[in-house]
């Protein structure tokens, strides 16, 4: 899910946000100090929790969209989101539990459950599958980190990272680059390169704000590379941390309900 | 003496080796008229389930459409376009397609939806005859649709049962609507029965917000039988900017299974006519053998060479020509029972015969048409005579004193 995906690349950075500190002053090695970083990441996704109203605004080459949506997410296993406007597709929800995404639908007042066949298909009309909605970032799993660069770059000291998958790893990138401030570690850019190390697509943040007591990138542009001139931007209009959110809420009672 | 009498004679004389003759004769010849019966109406319905089904004799696309089958890769001037076809004998169908995900209950599947115009669609072809269950698609029933055999079964439904499809719109929005399933097809084709889902043209674009632009025209020469080639070099002229491609290009798998088997048809007849020959020059042989001495006789009175071997020849003809009446008698009336009465073999091929993508019928029928029935007679005739022409030849030259004095 576009927003799951979007929270764990937030995520991420928080993370460097929050650990960073103690990092830096332990480790002595890069790598190590990168692995340590991500190992966290996992360890802060499985406790954390959040509620958000968010937009998204979709422009292809056929027509452009804009959907507001209200996002609940517990841990890395649970979300639900529900479409708020526009008006024909208001209540539309997505229910992701483990690895199942389930779908009811106002119209016909049915629930189905997204099939393999769907997963590469686009969430919402989006430049998002479904099948980013269903994998979990599991970093220090899945990929194996490495600070790459360190230092300045137009202007603004950054770092950046490269993720290079396990050769095991149910992933289907090839490679991950993010790069980070390197005062706040906020994320500035995130590019996630196919298997053939090609680029596919361009996450970029910006428009930092103070949000759920945290300072977070409220806006997220996301351009496919083979479609320069289309985009996704996500704009968070507010977000809380840390709620209390019961298991039952993310099940499929919940999802029907309007 | 009348050549025609002897050579009766010298038959009826024989009758218990000419019997076992004609006889074999009889019974090849019959089971050769049935199998090629049978053939004909196998290959005719393979033929038939892989372009009359669905496929059609040709398709107009935009070019790139069959590559990547885009939902925005549309034929705008669809109405003109189906005008000018029509002008020039051909008629033609537009055909809407979109991927989506049907689910019924806790099953799901991914479909390819098709909307079909369902004036012109029946035109075209015969999937609407086709209906295992159920009806066809109506106009005055939007959400009625006809699915594939395999997806019902995936999905567990049955007719009267509802589908929830969910695709993504035209315009980016979630396309979701609920449908009741109105027919359930035959096996018609690998794809069609795994993941065909009819519905009608308008509903479907009432789900994907597509208000205008068709993917695919499917189109059927009405004419006299002419060249594939030609008429698919003539449509291609009427529509110069758009790709047109006939059933054999489209399929080339299914144009080989089709050829395949008619050549197949052609090498089992040749076998079977190769036994039979042999076969009758085996009793010939005997026949001219066993007679040595009376040629030899024959001879010796006088009888010229060719009048001799005009006599076994004729012997042949006599005997050839009583098996295949016999054959014509039993094979005939056994084809065009069939015809109406097919062999089924469901039971046997649990239900769904697929081959390279296309749907053989585990029920066959029989197809009868002059070739399957005169075909087999004409080289029996002459499958026979050819064996008879080395015996015949031999006794005709044989030296008299020679023969009497054969052992």
């Amino acid at each position: 899910m576009a927003t799951i995906l979007r929270m764990t690349i937030i995520g991420v950075f928080f993370l460097f946000l929050v650990i960073g500190q103690d990092v830096y002053g332990g480790s002595s090695s890069t790598t190590m100090r990168a692995r340590q970083i991500l190992e966290e990441v996992d360890d802060l996704w499985r406790s954390q929790s959040s509620h958000s109203i968010l937009s998204m605004r979709v422009k292809t080459r056929h027509y452009t969209r804009t959907v507001t949506m209200e996002n609940w997410t517990k841990g890395k296993e649970k979300s639900l989101v529900r479409i708020l406007s526009p008006r024909k597709e208001k209540d539309t929800a997505t229910l992701k539990s483990g690895n199942n995404v389930y779908t009811y639908l106002p119209k016909t007042d049915r629930t189905i459950r997204l099939t393999s066949s769907m997963m590469m298909g686009s969430w919402m009309g989006s430049h998002f599958t479904n099948d980013d909605l269903v994998k979990e970032s599991r970093l220090s799993e899945d990929y194996d980190p490495e600070i790459v660069f360190e230092g300045e770059r137009d202007g603004r000291s950054i770092i950046e990272f490269g993720l290079i998958p396990k050769p095991d790893a149910p992933v289907v990138w090839g490679k991950i680059v993010f790069t980070i401030t390197a005062q706040d570690h906020l994320p500035i850019v995130s590019q996630y390169f196919d298997e053939d190390m090609v680029l596919a697509r361009t996450f970029t943040f910006s428009d930092i704000k103070e949000m759920g007591g945290r300072k977070v990138p409220a806006l997220m542009h996301v351009v496919p590379t083979d479609k320069p001139e289309e985009f996704t931007e996500m704009v968070y209009q507010s977000i809380q941390f840390d709620l209390e959110i019961a298991d039952s809420f993310f099940s499929l009672h919940q999802l029907r309900r309007r | 003496m009348n050549l025609v009498s002897f050579a009766f004679r010298n038959v009826a004389r024989q009758r218990h080796r000419a019997w076992i003759t004609i006889s074999a004769m009889a019974f090849a010849g019959f089971i050769m008229i049935f199998y090629a019966s049978l053939m004909e109406g196998i290959i005719d319905a393979t033929e038939r389930n892989a372009i009359s089904m669905e496929l059609g004799q040709f398709q107009i696309h935009v070019p790139g459409y069959r590559t990547d089958p885009d939902l925005y890769t549309l034929i705008y001037q669809d109405i003109a376009l189906l005008q000018t076809i029509e002008g020039a004998g051909f008629i033609g169908t537009p055909r809407l397609y979109a991927f989506g995900l049907a689910a019924a209950g806790k099953a799901s599947a991914g479909v390819r939806l098709r909307g079909v115009d369902l004036e012109r669609e029946s035109l075209v072809t015969e999937a609407y005859g086709h209906i295992m269950t159920g009806k066809w698609l109506d106009e005055r029933d939007p959400f009625g649709v006809v699915i594939g055999r395999k997806l019902a079964k995936t999905l567990n439904v049955g007719v009267g049962d509802e589908v929830v499809v969910v695709s993504q719109a035209a315009d980016g929005s979630m396309a979701n609507d609920l449908y009741a399933v109105r027919g359930i097809l035959k096996s018609i084709g690998e794809g069609i029965d795994a993941n065909g889902f009819f519905l009608n043209a308008s509903s479907f674009r009432d789900l994907m917000a597509l208000e205008a632009g068709v993917h695919e025209i499917v189109v059927r020469w009405q004419g006299r039988e002419t060249p594939l080639e030609q008429l698919t070099q003539n449509l291609g002229d009427l529509v110069p900017d758009l790709e047109v491609k006939n059933w054999r290009q489209l399929r080339p798998v299914v144009a080989r299974i089709v050829d395949t088997s008619r050549y197949s048809l052609i090498i089992m007849l040749m076998i079977t006519y190769t036994a039979i020959g042999i076969l009758a020059l085996n009793a010939m042989l005997m026949s001219v053998y066993e007679r040595i001495r009376e040629f030899g006789i024959m001879k010796a009175l006088g009888i010229a060479p060719w009048r001799v071997f005009s006599l076994i020849l004729l012997e042949t003809v006599m005997q050839v020509s009583i098996a295949s009446l016999l054959a014509l008698a039993g094979g005939v009336p056994l084809s065009y029972y069939c015809e109406s009465h097919p062999i089924d073999l469901s039971k046997l091929a649990s239900a769904s015969l697929t081959f390279a993508g296309i749907a053989i019928d585990p029920v066959w029928y029989s197809r009868v048409t002059f070739e399957s029935v005169f075909t087999p007679v004409a080289v029996l005739f002459g499958m026979a005579l050819f064996a008879v022409l080395y015996p015949a030849g031999k006794a005709a030259v044989i030296r008299p004193v020679q023969a009497i004095y054969h052992r």
